[in-house]
């Protein structure tokens, strides 16, 4: 409650989204780019109506400073088009996003880095493209390297030839030093060994104590209920509830449960017209007894899953 | 449109960084590096010194007296450096955002500064090739005025970077909706270079009589044309034939800012599709 006070104090929220909606085009022709060209607005655009697919539609929220917002949802639902969206990577077809300060999109652990760039160029490379100065590169360098636990003689040869755990490593310990005070993290948490992911956790921790606004999108609860205070639900596209994470979680789970419910019945009824017709086909010869036994197995267990 | 230009102004840095990696990236590997940039052209320009000078005599339409100036040699180099640059902004321009996928899609940054660093790269490029250039102006006894240093030249460099930028703006947005541009663009560049008189003097076409007038009027209207016709006339001072007339001058200078214009407002019209498909 204190961070959304001072929020409010320091101008309102820092990321409002209003009436946010994405359109794709489902069998995109070729005509309607043409016109997207030179005709201005929607009027003869070919594709109208049935071709068009709303990822993300009517979207609104707001976030205060200092919140850390979890996105939960199916895949596919349009989490990371949101988040694309907040990190102005994706403009939007209708409504409006506005970030107040800098935003720091980590959308890809890897992104900008150059196969034929050494470590140490392409860390000042992405760290620049992040908005670091020179300077602040130079100070922390060292600290990079160390974290990310590269060997020093491998600072200088082209990260061709790094793994990809230490390629995944130096991305996250670069990123962990920006100060931007909004943060935007697409499922990059989870990277390297069991060490390294301890670490990782630590610095996020820090990352966040100093007021620092983020948004994440996860499919992994332990990390969504660690890091943040509010929960956002996206469910076919639009927001389903926005609230505490715990009930956006909930709200997810009971959600993906009742799926599963359904689809284990789906499956139930689908064996069982197939056992239906075997049982004919056996019926003939053999006594039904051996089909029996699995179709009582099965529904027992649904009737488990569904409680 | 205002903020936007300071946005891009803010990241002037970027674009440098951008242009440094692919300098830094396209040299690394090779033995003889930056010589390559030199080496190109002048591999180029023996090519065609051999067929159009001395087989097909293409050099018949220099100017007799302009022979001890450096003759049809200068005038091939001074047009062909030049055209490679420009020459690699067109085969490079479709592909200036998607090979920078992974940025656009991750990382918020003004998207018309990568195009931009596509074509600041070829301009570095292009500054690399001057000492060549300037040798054989020494060597074979160009002969340049203040006025064509001075007007000329940094004329003839705007124009042929702001055309540069503006068809790079408009192949890089619309490749991303439609590959066939790619393919398009590598026809579409061997019709400019004949069309921009680089080989021959423009007058060996504006004063042939088998060519019909409608033919030079469109031959004229093509804003290279002229924009070569500067980059040369800057060492072949003083020679009507070489400068360019008033109607390629025109069609430079308006040809340059439309095709700015024109690349610009395509590429932010797109831009919204663009980020999607990419």
């Amino acid at each position: 409650m204190a961070s959304t006070y001072e929020a409010a104090v320091a101008g309102g929220p820092v990321i409002e989204a209003k009436g946010l909606g994405v359109k794709f085009a489902v069998n995109r022709r070729r005509k309607r780019s043409l016109r997207e060209m030179f005709i201005h607005g929607k009027k003869r655009d070919p594709n109208a109506a049935g071709n068009e697919f709303w990822p993300l539609r009517d979207v609104s929220f707001e976030v205060a400073k200092g919140d850390c917002v979890g996105i939960v949802g199916k895949n596919g639902t349009g989490k990371s088009t949101l988040l694309k969206l907040i990190a102005g990577v994706l403009i939007p077809d209708e409504g409006k996003v506005s970030v107040h300060g800098k935003v720091a999109p980590l959308l890809e652990l890897r992104a900008g880095f150059n196969d034929n760039l050494t470590g140490r160029e392409n860390v000042y490379l992405v760290g620049s493209l992040h908005g670091m100065t020179e300077k602040d590169i130079d100070e922390r360098f060292d600290e990079i390297i160390d974290f990310a636990e590269i060997e020093p003689k491998f600072v200088d040869t082209p990260i061709r030839h790094y793994s990809s755990g230490m390629k995944v490593r130096l991305g996250f310990a670069l990123i962990s030093q920006l100060e931007h005070p909004i943060m935007l993290v697409d499922e990059v948490l989870a990277v390297g060994d069991k060490a390294f992911k301890r670490k990782s956790y630590e610095a996020i921790e820090r990352m966040l104590a100093n007021e620092r606004t983020m948004v994440l999108v996860s499919h992994n609860e332990g990390d969504l209920r660690r890091f943040c205070n509010r929960g956002l639900y996206v469910k076919n596209g639009s927001l389903a509830l926005d609230s505490d994470i715990d009930s956006a979680l909930a709200a997810y789970n009971a959600d993906t449960k009742a799926e599963i419910a359904e689809r284990k019945k789906k499956e139930a009824a689908k064996k069982k017209r197939a056992e239906g017709a075997a049982k004919k086909d056996e019926s003939a010869e053999d006594g039904s007894t051996r089909a029996e036994a699995p179709k009582k197995k099965d529904e027992g267990k649904d009737g488990g899953q569904a409680a | 449109m205002a903020s936007r230009t300071l946005a891009v102004w803010e990241h002037r840095k970027v674009v440098g960084l951008l242009v440094r990696r692919d300098l830094k990236v396209k040299y690394q590997q090779s033995v003889l590096g930056y010589a390559w940039t030199m080496l190109e052209p002048l591999a180029l320009t023996l090519v065609y010194f051999f067929v159009f000078g001395l087989v097909l005599n293409a050099d018949r339409g220099i100017p007799p007296e302009a022979k001890p100036y450096g003759g049809y040699t200068l005038f091939l180099v001074a047009g062909i450096l030049p055209w490679t640059t420009f020459g690699a902004i067109l085969s490079e321009a479709p592909r200036a955002m998607i090979t920078h996928s992974k940025l656009i899609t991750t990382m918020k940054v003004p998207r018309e500064i990568f195009p931009m660093a596509t074509v600041g790269t070829k301009f570095v490029e292009y500054l690399l090739t001057w000492p060549v250039l300037l040798i054989f102006v020494f060597a074979l006894g160009g002969r340049f005025t203040w006025e064509g240093i001075l007007v000329w030249l940094p004329l003839a460099i705007v124009l042929t970077f702001m055309f540069g930028l503006g068809v790079t703006l408009f192949l890089a947005s619309v490749n991303v909706l439609f590959r066939d541009v790619e393919r398009l663009t590598r026809i579409l560049t061997r019709l400019l270079f004949y069309g921009s008189a680089i080989l021959f003097p423009a007058s060996m076409v504006l004063d042939a009589e088998r060519v019909p007038d409608w033919a030079k009027t469109i031959y004229e209207l093509n804003p290279l044309m002229g924009i070569f016709q500067m980059h040369r006339t800057v060492w072949f001072a003083g020679f009507e034939q070489l400068t360019p007339s008033t109607l390629a001058l025109t069609s430079a200078v308006v040809g340059s800012i439309l095709m700015l214009v024109i690349g610009y407002w395509t590429f932010r019209r797109l831009e919204t599709s663009v980020l999607k498909e990419l």
